[in-house]
């Protein structure tokens, strides 16, 4: 097999047995489970409240006008989907932590330990390193997005919400996003401890800045990628937006990955 | 063909924000390892010994000067499939079972699929490490983990094998399966470059060898060639009470018995002296023998032995 490939599938076995990222992971699935259970709940509780005040006679609702029965109706599900952004919002913010986990510690864990000598005193360039390290840490990043998305599926069919053509992006742009802050925590993990290097990524990509703060012209936006953000605001996304958008992400993941070689590259092993 | 070659080789740390003050590591090293030879390299702690091995394979960039091994430079990554190579802390992807580590290290070697389970097998019989081929390496103890070390770095089937303090977590009987292992990689020609503390074991294998401090090369040679120009000692039959008063001004160690007297000299310049002396005072040299060093002789004369202890 190629050496990037090997380094890539040893990647998500070491990846697989840190018992942290494992736990993480399933913490993350379980709390998505356990939101989604908590909001299908309240909005049950809620379309039962509304239809016990339509049908009672004696309940403010029934001297409503049609119109304001809309309204009230509408609000409702305002509500609701509010909730399900919520859920989507722990859903991908749960990712967001795993992934810089899995980014960050990729390489720096093998610097740190010293098994990096072993791997780069064979015939293994530094690039074919970082590649088989990143593409490993993509692997495992799927398969959490693959289930991740799965619950979300599950939690829409549970509210027994159509699903909205813009939602079918979520879990692909949820992915782009979280690569493109993984090539981010990679690269910072190259110059500093991954825990730090975690705690900057985090704060210049979940929204700590704004267009009134100057960062916001100087770092990368993941905004777009926050697909519960359009769907909230109801600007929904066509398949041509979603494209440009991978494109962006698939540009900005190489850029950084080029700056992390050159750091990789310079970088002292000792 | 030269299986390691540097040419003023050096190596400065430090300088950054965090280390203002450079610490040289390594100053001008001009080395050459022949093909087919064990070649021991000594030196005290903070010798400059890690950091050449680090240069050897491109860890880091030297300073100033050059670098190649089996005649291509160390940046050269498929140089390193002829190569073997054993850190001194033997720190290996624990999360796997014996056998399966050597063939994710044999994969990335490069052997061939056909030939991995073969040399595998293999391997973890020189190393002894066979009852444990499918045991999890984090349950190894230090001194299986550094023989599975020695098992990886011989995977490729090298031609030039380096070995950092290789033996520093042995046992007496690992140490002498090691030393048995390196006299049969002497006999396939393979070359060995083995930095060590343990005088002995690299006095008992080594063809030739380089003594090391402060980043500065002392003395590079075989055994024999660093043990001339030792203490050289003289047995006279007559000596001339003159001989006698100038033999003390010289510094010589002399020693007088009834059946003659032994002159001890310290090192081949003070012998000279010594023999230009007796001729002129009528002393009969009866026998001269040099003195055989031990290899810690010859590293404690090459290394400024007090400056060391006093670090």
């Amino acid at each position: 097999m190629n050496r990037t490939l090997l380094i890539a599938a040893d990647s998500i076995r070491a990846l697989l047995h840190k018992r942290l990222l494992v736990g993480l992971m399933v913490a993350s699935i379980a709390l998505t489970v356990v939101v989604s259970m908590m909001f299908s709940t309240a909005r049950e509780s809620m379309t039962e409240s509304f239809a016990v005040q339509i049908d009672d006679p004696k309940s403010p609702t029934a001297k409503m006008t049609e119109k304001e029965k809309r309204q009230f109706k509408e609000s409702m599900e305002e509500a609701s989907f509010g909730f399900q952004m919520g859920f989507y919002f722990v859903a991908s913010f749960g990712g967001t932590i795993v992934a810089l986990f899995i980014f960050s510690t990729a390489i720096s864990s093998e610097i740190r330990s010293g098994t990096i000598r072993v791997t780069l005193a064979k015939p293994v360039s530094r690039t074919q390193f970082l590649v088989g390290k990143y593409l490993g840490a993509v692997a495992v990043m799927a398969a959490y997005t693959a289930v991740a998305s799965i619950a979300m599926v599950a939690f829409t069919h549970t509210q027994r919400i159509e699903l909205s053509p813009a939602l079918t992006y979520v879990p692909w742009l949820m992915f782009w996003k979280h690569l493109m802050l993984g090539a981010v925590a990679m690269l910072l993990s190259l110059f500093m401890h991954p825990i730090v290097a975690s705690a900057i990524t985090l704060f210049t990509g979940n929204g700590f800045y704004s267009d009134r703060n100057p960062l916001y012209y100087l770092l990368p936006s993941y905004g777009d990628f926050d697909l519960y953000r359009e769907v909230f605001s109801g600007t929904l996304m066509d398949v041509a937006d979603v494209g440009w958008l991978t494109l962006y992400a698939i540009d900005f993941v190489v850029v950084m990955l080029l700056l992390a070689l050159w750091r990789l590259r310079k970088k002292e092993i000792v | 063909m030269a299986a390691i070659t540097t040419r003023n080789l050096s190596k400065t740390y430090g300088g950054g924000l965090r280390d203002p003050g450079d610490t040289v590591a390594l100053a001008g090293l001009d080395l050459e390892v022949h093909e087919g030879e064990v070649f021991g390299f000594l030196g005290p702690n903070g010798a400059g010994k890690t950091t050449t091995i680090n240069l050897l394979l491109n860890f880091t960039q030297p300073t100033a000067g050059e670098a190649f091994v089996l005649d291509r430079p160390v940046a050269d990554s498929q140089v390193r499939s002829r190569m073997g190579y054993m850190p001194e802390s033997v720190n290996l992807h624990d999360y796997y079972r014996g056998r399966k580590l050597l063939e994710f290290y044999a994969g990335l070697a490069g052997v061939a699929q056909e030939l991995r389970a073969e040399r595998i097998d293999r391997l973890l019989r020189l190393v002894n490490l066979e009852d444990a081929a499918d045991k999890r390496v984090s349950k190894y103890s230090k001194g299986m983990a550094q023989r599975m070390g020695l098992a990886q770095a011989l995977l490729g089937d090298p031609d030039l094998l380096i070995l950092d303090e290789p033996t520093a977590s042995l046992d007496p009987v690992g140490r002498k399966e090691f030393r048995d292992i390196l006299q049969e990689l002497k006999r396939q020609g393979k070359t060995v470059f083995i930095s060590s503390h343990i005088l002995s074991e690299v006095e008992s294998v080594c063809d030739r060898v380089a003594i090391v401090q402060k980043g500065v090369l002392k003395r590079i040679g075989t055994l024999q060639e660093l043990s001339t120009g030792g203490p050289t000692v003289f047995r006279v039959r007559t000596l001339p009470a003159p001989a006698i008063e100038a033999l003390a001004t010289l510094g010589a160690e002399l020693t007088i018995a009834r059946e003659g007297a032994t002159i001890r000299c310290a090192d081949e310049a003070m012998a000279q002296a010594v023999t230009q002396l007796l001729a002129q005072h009528g002393g009969q040299i009866v026998q001269a023998e040099s003195e055989t060093q031990s290899l810690e002789q010859i590293f404690l004369t090459a290394i400024d032995a007090k400056d060391e202890a006093r670090k």
